[in-house]
Formats: C-alpha cells, sequence, structure tokens
C-alpha cells in the first residue's frame, strides 16, 4: 500500500487560485528586480571581505585575548567535530562580535540566529532553515520563507535534510576549485550553527519544551559536520529544568577591569595625553557605578567635550599646570554627569545653564546642567489632567483621609487642632508613613476615584485664578453635564497609555481596583499647570 | 591545500572519538554480563521466537543508554539482515498523538520506500500504522520502536503508548518497543491501561566505575599503533599518557570530576578541553592541559558574577543582605535605598550615588539574576515598589567579597558586623 506524495506547496492552493495569472505590471516589474538579485552562494555564508590574520583579531580586542584563544582552541583544526559550546558574559562584553570575527578569520561557513529578532520558535526555525537553504526573501517569492516550519519534529527533518545538501555542495565547491586551482573561499567541510541571546527563549511560551529541544539538539540530529554554540548574557546554571539536559562546554567572558577600560577607551584617540589626563579624573567615579562599556562610553563622550571647553587648542599635551586648572573646572560636573547617566534628554531641555542648584520641598535637588523642564511637555485635557490627580491622591493617601480632606467646600481647610501627641506615638505615625511610601501606590476603586474628581474639579470652579476658560464655553454648569460620559472615555485612554494601572481586585467585592502608576514629580507637574495645590492634599507632609 | 601535521591529525582524530559516543562505549559491551550482552539478547530472543516485547532503558543522562543501544541494533542489523526495521521517536519533538503517529508513518514510508504524503490525515496514517505492523508480522519481520526521553510521552492523556501497545497486542504483530528515559520511575507514570500491556522490564544504566573510567580514559587517548600516523609519533605519544595516567595528580584530578558528576558526558566534556589544548608543536598531552580542562569544566558561576559587579552593585548587595538579617518584611528598591542612606549617614564614604543611578545598578543586577523579583505577577507595578529576593546565599557573598579586587573596606566590616 502505497502512498502519493502530494506536489510540494507552502500553502494549500485551490484551483481558482492556481488558474488566475498575476497582474501584467507585477510580471515586469517582477522581471526587472530578478535581473538585479542574483540567487545566494555558499560563499554568502562566509564574511568573505577581507582576511584578517590572528594578530589583528587579538589587537581589536584588546582585553579579550585568552577568550579568543580558548576558542579557536576548542573550534579546533579543519574539520575537526565539536561538542556544543556555551559563550557567556555580562551585557557589552563582546560574546557576539568576538565570536564573529572569529569566523571571520577562520573563513568558516555559519548560521547566524538571534533569539530577539527570531521571537517565537516558528521563526527562529525558519530563519535558520532559509540562511542553510541560501533563500533569501525578495519580492519574487512574497517575502515568504524556503519552507514553513512550526513543529520541533518538522525542524529536525528539514534540518537533517537541508544540512546534508548543503554538506555536499561544500564539497562539490570543494572538489570543482581543487581542480580548478582557484581559492575558495569557504575553507572546511563543516558548517557552524550560532544561537545568540539564549536568555531570551526563557520568556517564551513553550520555553518548557523549547530549550531542552534546544540543548539537545546535537544529540538528536547526530551529525558530526555541525558545530553548536549558544551565546548567551547568563550562565548555565540559571536555565532550569526539571529532568536536566545535555550539558555543553562553557567559555566565560569577564567584564572589563578599570584598566582595559581605559585602554579601551585610549584606543584611536587623537590627542593621547590630553585624553589620559581626562580619564585620570573621569574612569574612577563612573566604573565605580558600572562596568558596562557601553554606559560608561555614553556618559564619558560629552564630559570630555566638557573638559576641552577652557583649552584654547586641543591638541597641545597639557602639563601639570593645565592638568590642574583643568580638573577644578571639571570636577564640578562630574557628580551632576553621574546623576545625568541614564537620562536621555528631550531636546529643549540641552541648553548650558549656570551650575545652580535649585533646592525643591524635602531635598530633591534638581540637577542644574540640564534643566528639567517645570512643565509637561506633551499635552493632555483639563478633564485627563484632574482625572490624573485624582488618581494619584487616590493611590498616595489612604482612603479614611478622604472624609476629611475633601468636605463638602473642597477645601482642605479646616482641620481639626489635634492633641499634642508624645514624640513615640509621632515617631510610630511617621515610620508607618514611610512604610505606606515605600510599598507604593495603593489601589482604589472606580467609585473612590470618581468622588475625588467631582471634589477636585468643583474646586477649580471657585479657585480665584481665572483659569477657567470662558472663551471655550463652558461654564459652570456646562461642566457638570458633560462630565460623565467625558471621564470615562479619558479614564480608558489615561490606562492605556499606562498612567493608571489595573490592581488586584479584591476577592470578596469582586470589583475591579486601580493604581495610579504616576511618580510625584509628574504629578506635580500636572498640578502645576492647572495652578491646583497638590501638596495640600497629600497625606505625610 | 597544506598537509596537516600529525599533531593536528591526531587532535582530529581524538575529538573525533570523543564526539561519538559510539565509539566510547564500545568497550563496555564485552563483559557478559553487562547491559549490552542483556539488551542484545532480550532483541534477538524476540526476534527469534516471533513474540512482542517492551522494555525500558534507565539511568541518569549520559550513562549510555542511547549509545548502547544503537551498538546493538548495529549488531543484529548485521546478524539479521533485512528482518528489522527501526523507528526512532523522541518525546521533545514527538510527544503529540498527531505528530507522533506522522513520524511513525514518515519513517515507516523512508524504510519500505513509499511515497509519504504530508497531507494524510490522523486517521490515515493510524491505519497505515496498523496495516503495516500485521503485514510486517506476517512476513516475520520485526520492528523495533524506540521511544527516546520515554517521561515525556507518559504525560497527558499517554494516547499515543496506549494506541502503540494496543496495536500491537490486537494484530498478529512482531515489535519490540524500546523506552529510554532519565527518570527512574518512569514505568511508574504509566497508566494503568498502558502498564498492563507494558512488560516490566528494566535495566538500570550507571555511572562507570573507577576502573572503567580508566579504562575508558586509555580506550579514548590511547593513539592506535597501526594507523598511517608516523610510528615514533604514535610511541611517545603513548608513552606520555601512560606516565601521566600512573601520575597520583592526575589520579587526584580524576578524582576531583567524578566527586561532582561521574557521568560520561562529563568525562567527554573534560577530555573534548583537554585535547583542545593540546600544545601542537610538540604533539603531546601533558599534566597541565588536564589541570586547565578541569579549572575551565569545574566553575562556580555565582562567584564570577560577583567578580564581575561594579563597587555600587555589591553596595547594593550588602544593604539587602542586612535587611534579612533584620528580617524586615518589606525589601524593595526603596527600602534598599533608605538602608544605603543609612550607612552613607553612619559611615560617611565617599560613595554616593543619587537615586537613578541606583536605580540602574539595580536594572543591572536583575539582569545577572543576582536578585530577582518575588512574584512574577506584579507587572502592573514599576521596578521601584516590587519586592525582591536575593538568589546568593551569605557565604556566597561573603566569599565573592573576598576575592574581590579593591574591595572597600567598609563593605567588609558591614558584613562582618552582621555576625
Amino acid at each position: 500500500m502505497g502512498k502519493e506524495e502530494s506536489p510540494h506547496v507552502n500553502r494549500r492552493t485551490t484551483r481558482s487560485s492556481s488558474s488566475t495569472t498575476p497582474n501584467s505590471k507585477t510580471v515586469g516589474e517582477v522581471s526587472k528586480i530578478i535581473s538585479n538579485t542574483q540567487s545566494l552562494t555558499v560563499n554568502d555564508l562566509v564574511i568573505s571581505d577581507e582576511s584578517i590574520s590572528l594578530e589583528e583579531l587579538i589587537n581589536s580586542f584588546p582585553h579579550r585575548r585568552v577568550q579568543i584563544l580558548e576558542l579557536i582552541k576548542l573550534l579546533g583544526p579543519l574539520n575537526s567535530p565539536m561538542i556544543p559550546l556555551f559563550v557567556y558574559g555580562g551585557a557589552s562584553t563582546g560574546k557576539t562580535s568576538t565570536v564573529l570575527e572569529i569566523f571571520k578569520h577562520l573563513k568558516r561557513p555559519f548560521i547566524y540566529s538571534s533569539c530577539i529578532t527570531c521571537y517565537n520558535p516558528r521563526i527562529l526555525f525558519e530563519s535558520i532553515l532559509n540562511q542553510l537553504l541560501l533563500h533569501r526573501k525578495n519580492e519574487r517569492n512574497g517575502y515568504s520563507s524556503a519552507k514553513r516550519c512550526e513543529k520541533p519534529s518538522d525542524f529536525v527533518n528539514l534540518l537533517h535534510d537541508a544540512l546534508s545538501t548543503f554538506i555536499d555542495r561544500l564539497e562539490g565547491d570543494l572538489w570543482k576549485s581543487n581542480s580548478k586551482k582557484s581559492p575558495s573561499q569557504v575553507t572546511g567541510k563543516m558548517i557552524y550553527l550560532i544561537i545568540d541571546n539564549l536568555e531570551h527563549v526563557r520568556e517564551w511560551d513553550k520555553s518548557l519544551n523549547i530549550l531542552p529541544f534546544l540543548f539537545n539538539l546535537y544529540d538528536i540530529l547526530k551529525m558530526p559536520e555541525m558545530g553548536l554554540i549558544f551565546i548567551s548574557k547568563t550562565s548555565l546554571d540559571t536555565y532550569h529544568s526539571d529532568t536536566g539536559y545535555a550539558e555543553s562546554l562553557p567559555v566565560y567572558f569577564p567584564d572589563y577591569t578599570e584598566d582595559d577600560l581605559r585602554k579601551i577607551f585610549m584606543k584611536d584617540q587623537s590627542n593621547p595625553k590630553l585624553y589620559s589626563s581626562f580619564l585620570d579624573v573621569v574612569l574612577r567615579p563612573f566604573y565605580h557605578t558600572t562596568r558596562r562599556v557601553d554606559d560608561v562610553t555614553n556618559a564619558i563622550s560629552p564630559l570630555y567635550k566638557k573638559y576641552c571647553e577652557p583649552l584654547d587648542d586641543t591638541g597641545i599635551t597639557p602639563d601639570e599646570d593645565t592638568k590642574r586648572k583643568l580638573f577644578k573646572h571639571i570636577n564640578p560636573y562630574i557628580s551632576q554627569f553621574l546623576k545625568e547617566t541614564f537620562q536621555v534628554p528631550s531636546q529643549p531641555t540641552l541648553k548650558a545653564s549656570a551650575s545652580k542648584d535649585k533646592t525643591r520641598k524635602k531635598g530633591i535637588t534638581k540637577p542644574g546642567f540640564w534643566e528639567s523642564l517645570d512643565e509637561l511637555d506633551f499635552h493632555m485635557s483639563t478633564c485627563a489632567k484632574y482625572l490624573l490627580i485624582s488618581a494619584f491622591l487616590a493611590s498616595r493617601n489612604p482612603a479614611t483621609l478622604d472624609a476629611s480632606l475633601f468636605d463638602s467646600t473642597g477645601g482642605s481647610g479646616n482641620r481639626k487642632r489635634k492633641r499634642k501627641s508624645s514624640e513615640k506615638s509621632m515617631e510610630k505615625k511617621e515610620s508607618k508613613e514611610q512604610e505606606l511610601l515605600m510599598k507604593g501606590p495603593g489601589t482604589f476603586p472606580l467609585e473612590r476615584l470618581l468622588a475625588i474628581f467631582q471634589c477636585i474639579s468643583s474646586v477649580a470652579e471657585y479657585s480665584p485664578g481665572d483659569e477657567v476658560p470662558q472663551i471655550d464655553g463652558l461654564g459652570a454648569n456646562g461642566w457638570d453635564s458633560g462630565l460623565m460620559s467625558d471621564v470615562l472615555l479619558q479614564l480608558s485612554s489615561l490606562c492605556s497609555a499606562n498612567f493608571i494601572t489595573k490592581g488586584g481586585s479584591c476577592p470578596l467585592e469582586g470589583a475591579i481596583r486601580y493604581r495610579s502608576a504616576v511618580s510625584e514629580d509628574m504629578a506635580l507637574k500636572v498640578a502645576r499647570s492647572l495652578k491646583f495645590p497638590l501638596p495640600k492634599y497629600l497625606y505625610s507632609r | 591545500m597544506a598537509r596537516e601535521s600529525p599533531a593536528e591529525q591526531a587532535q582530529v582524530l581524538v575529538k573525533s572519538r570523543i564526539c561519538n559516543p559510539n565509539f566510547i562505549f564500545s568497550i563496555f559491551s564485552n563483559p557478559p554480563d553487562s547491559n549490552y550482552s542483556k539488551l542484545k539478547y532480550i532483541i534477538s530472543s524476540s526476534l527469534t521466537e516471533a513474540c512482542n516485547n517492551s522494555v525500558l532503558l534507565l539511568g541518569p543522562r549520559g550513562c549510555g543508554k542511547v549509545a548502547i543501544l544503537e551498538l546493538v541494533l548495529e549488531d543484529l542489523l548485521e546478524e539479521y539482515p533485512d528482518m528489522i526495521s527501526v523507528i526512532k521517536l523522541n518525546g521533545l519533538l514527538h510527544c503529540d498523538h498527531n505528530c507522533a503517529l506522522k513520524e511513525i508513518s514518515r519513517q515507516l514510508c523512508q524504510e519500505h520506500q513509499l511515497l509519504f504524503s504530508k497531507m494524510a490525515s490522523f486517521d490515515d496514517n493510524a491505519q497505515f500504522m496498523v496495516s503495516m505492523l500485521r503485514e510486517c508480522g506476517l512476513a516475520h519481520k520485526t520492528i523495533i520502536f524506540v521511544l527516546d526521553e520515554f517521561d515525556l510521552f507518559a504525560q497527558g492523556k499517554q494516547l499515543f503508548l496506549y494506541s502503540l501497545l494496543d496495536a500491537m497486542q490486537s494484530v498478529t504483530s512482531q515489535a519490540v518497543v524500546i523506552g529510554i528515559s532519565c527518570r527512574l520511575d518512569a514505568d511508574q507514570l504509566l497508566e494503568k491501561r498502558v502498564r498492563s500491556r507494558f512488560s516490566h522490564r528494566k535495566l538500570l544504566f550507571l555511572p562507570p566505575s573507577r576502573e572503567d573510567t580508566e579504562r575508558l580514559l586509555e580506550h579514548i587517548l590511547l593513539l592506535p599503533t597501526n594507523s598511517s600516523f608516523p610510528h615514533e609519533y604514535v610511541t611517545a605519544f603513548n608513552v606520555k599518557l601512560l606516565k601521566i595516567f600512573a601520575d597520583y595528580k592526575f589520579k587526584e584530578i580524576v578524582d576531583t570530576l567524578s566527586y561532582s558528576d561521574s557521568t560520561v558526558n562529563h568525562l567527554q566534556r573534560f577530555l573534548f578541553s583537554t585535547v583542545s589544548h593540546m600544545d601542537l608543536k610538540s604533539g603531546l598531552l601533558s599534566l597541565e592541559n588536564f589541570k586547565a580542562a578541569l579549572s575551565t569544566i569545574q566553575r562556580q558561576p555565582k562567584l564570577e558574577v560577583l567578580k564581575d559587579c561594579s563597587i555600587l552593585e555589591l553596595y547594593i548587595l550588602v544593604c539587602m543582605k542586612r535587611l534579612e538579617a533584620k528580617e524586615q518584611e518589606l525589601r524593595n528598591f526603596n527600602a534598599i535605598m533608605k538602608e544605603y542612606k543609612s550607612i552613607h549617614d553612619t559611615f560617611q564614604t565617599s560613595n554616593y550615588y543619587a537615586r537613578n543611578v541606583c536605580l540602574r545598578a539595580f536594572e543591572h543586577l536583575l539582569q545577572r539574576e543576582l536578585i530577582s523579583f518575588e512574584d512574577n505577577r506584579g507587572h502592573g507595578q514599576s521596578a521601584e515598589f516590587r519586592p525582591v529576593k536575593l538568589l546568593i546565599s551569605r557565604p556566597e557573598l561573603y566569599q565573592g567579597l573576598k576575592s574581590y579586587p579593591s574591595c572597600p573596606a567598609i563593605l567588609h566590616k558591614l558584613m562582618d558586623r552582621d555576625g
């Protein structure tokens, strides 16, 4: 009993779709493009722009000599089989670039997939198969992959076939190039599969199946011509599995030390002496906070410009006096720059101002170098602003205070005079307030939010400032009547913008509770734009 | 193409031996009461007596279950050609019922040169399998089903296992089902109706003993004398290697290696690393190669990560440890900041950084997996308010601080003070 082999199609073709002919216009364009694209050859799997020697490789990665040599030894001479390698290390330690440069030096064919761009198993499998089958997605094939592959079982079968055809092709090319006596770009009969950013696979849906599958891939395939290299930010022990999986050989990339960082920054500098005196001053405080190269680089480059400001000529070699002068100039800016290190400034605030520190309430110092905007730099409707403030208050204050804070006149005026409580109970109260602050914003039901909103917005109408815009035609009455429907719409848009998030629901009541996700700075900014006295309503002041 | 030196050729040869599990386990096939001979007896007896059979191979990972099975199957295919067809399934890939039947049909079609259709439905595949079983039984051909990762087939409703075993019993078939699993209780996972159709034969595979390990080392590393290598090189290589094996320091290395993990896979990785570090100029292995390989295999990842941390990150870790020691319930970023400020006030350290710098260091620690959030559900709150827990223990932190170059003395004092 035999089975018929159906025609190899990626999708089911119905009779109608196979009978329609494509548009004549598109045919013309497509044929033009076809003449431009060439089909991929085996040479494209090797980075064959230029060849680099071992010395160049080690020099381009100044402190990775040990790791480069170890990787080259583990990869071994040509055509030696390999058990899977697991390259791990912190962020921006040069794992991916080192591995790729090593393959450029060795001129061996490899396939690279990153688990960030291939964010689910199907895309990962198809990307690997596309590269192996030398298939490029272009307009001619409708940007589709060579084979459709969702399950690991299909992937193993297809990969096995693709690898065999590829290796035959490699051997054929080698034989041809040997007989023609022309240099071939590709060396060896093995192909290497590099899977990068493996730690992201743990967050996939099917990670319980996919991770052991990837680790066991070498054993399942049983093809010695394939080498497997995993690159990850975290070590092997952070990959948990109930029944274990085949372990791979670890290669560790440590973070750079202070001397390493210094040498890295000194590379290719136009004025080495000046830069090295700059680094003497600046590098250590930054190094104490973070050892990642990319963080420190981003912080240092604007600081260098500041450092060179008092110099007329940046090509000079500084002597001791100049060094001291520059040090005095740069010193106050270092701590400010440290605070600003991880902030992305918005464009209008990049004005260099005098280094005055403006102190705001309770010791929150606004750094003086980049003025932070006192106003919001995006637009919100008035109703939305009031909603935001009410949400912030509802999250911040405990519910029992509402009655005293928001009475019918809306003012927080008549606070009853409290009895003078003892020191101990004051301390206890204060520590309780601090605890509440540290725990984070609380949740509130919708009714409480609307009640506070009503109180606050009615206050605004009677406020002495002439902020209520009569131009819009919203009189005191008009404000009330158009309120309710608008509010719920605004609330849902605030929720989708993540200013208000849905917190847990109380199991007894079953209603949804909300939580404000706005920081105090932002709430103050919003309140200031409405001229609303927010600090009067806050609990622990 | 430049001819490779004999050292390189030797390296390639030994590496290919190491990467080939069949070669490694071939020395275990000789003794008469080993698993190899028992397995061979079971399968060949069911072949000759034309009956059904089933067996489970159990043992920790890396002890040679699949390798020895492959050796047995190779030998049997030589002895009884045309009487066996082998179907291989893997629990990682084919635990779904549909998937498994499709794969069985595909392999059967491949073996008997039939055309396989990917569009065949589930019913078609099931009928095909049953009829193939019947036909092969009538023709006195045995089908051997190898189910790797057997415990994954035994999850859920075990539909596939039941249908396979049921099919074997209902039609006149000659089939052997071999299950391979790393869970020693794999047979307890089976349902009642599946277990009644499965025989209770189990073969236990254990990591090799000391003597077996030594035999294995010699088997893998010694170069063959009758090969294409130059004779003096081979003798020099083997003599040096035997001298190393007799050295007591080498025995210590192998002992240390097998204290943590004595399976053959672990040994395989150790040998691979050793051979990679072989000095290609002399072409001989030395004791230093073995020592270097030991240090690459036995790593302490948490200590490495601690050495990679910056000083601010170490401060945060020490603050968290102190909060734990004070048994404070709420441990989130704000609490850590409070502790950090109190340390700064008490000791007047020079390393006092602003809040957003500390927040960034906190996020780095999360990435390095030294700290993690306590609950996965609280995505609504920002990172400052979610409670965190430490993923390293107190002695590890202490050791990490001690081995950290230029660690500020204040941190040592703080760790000591907790007592």
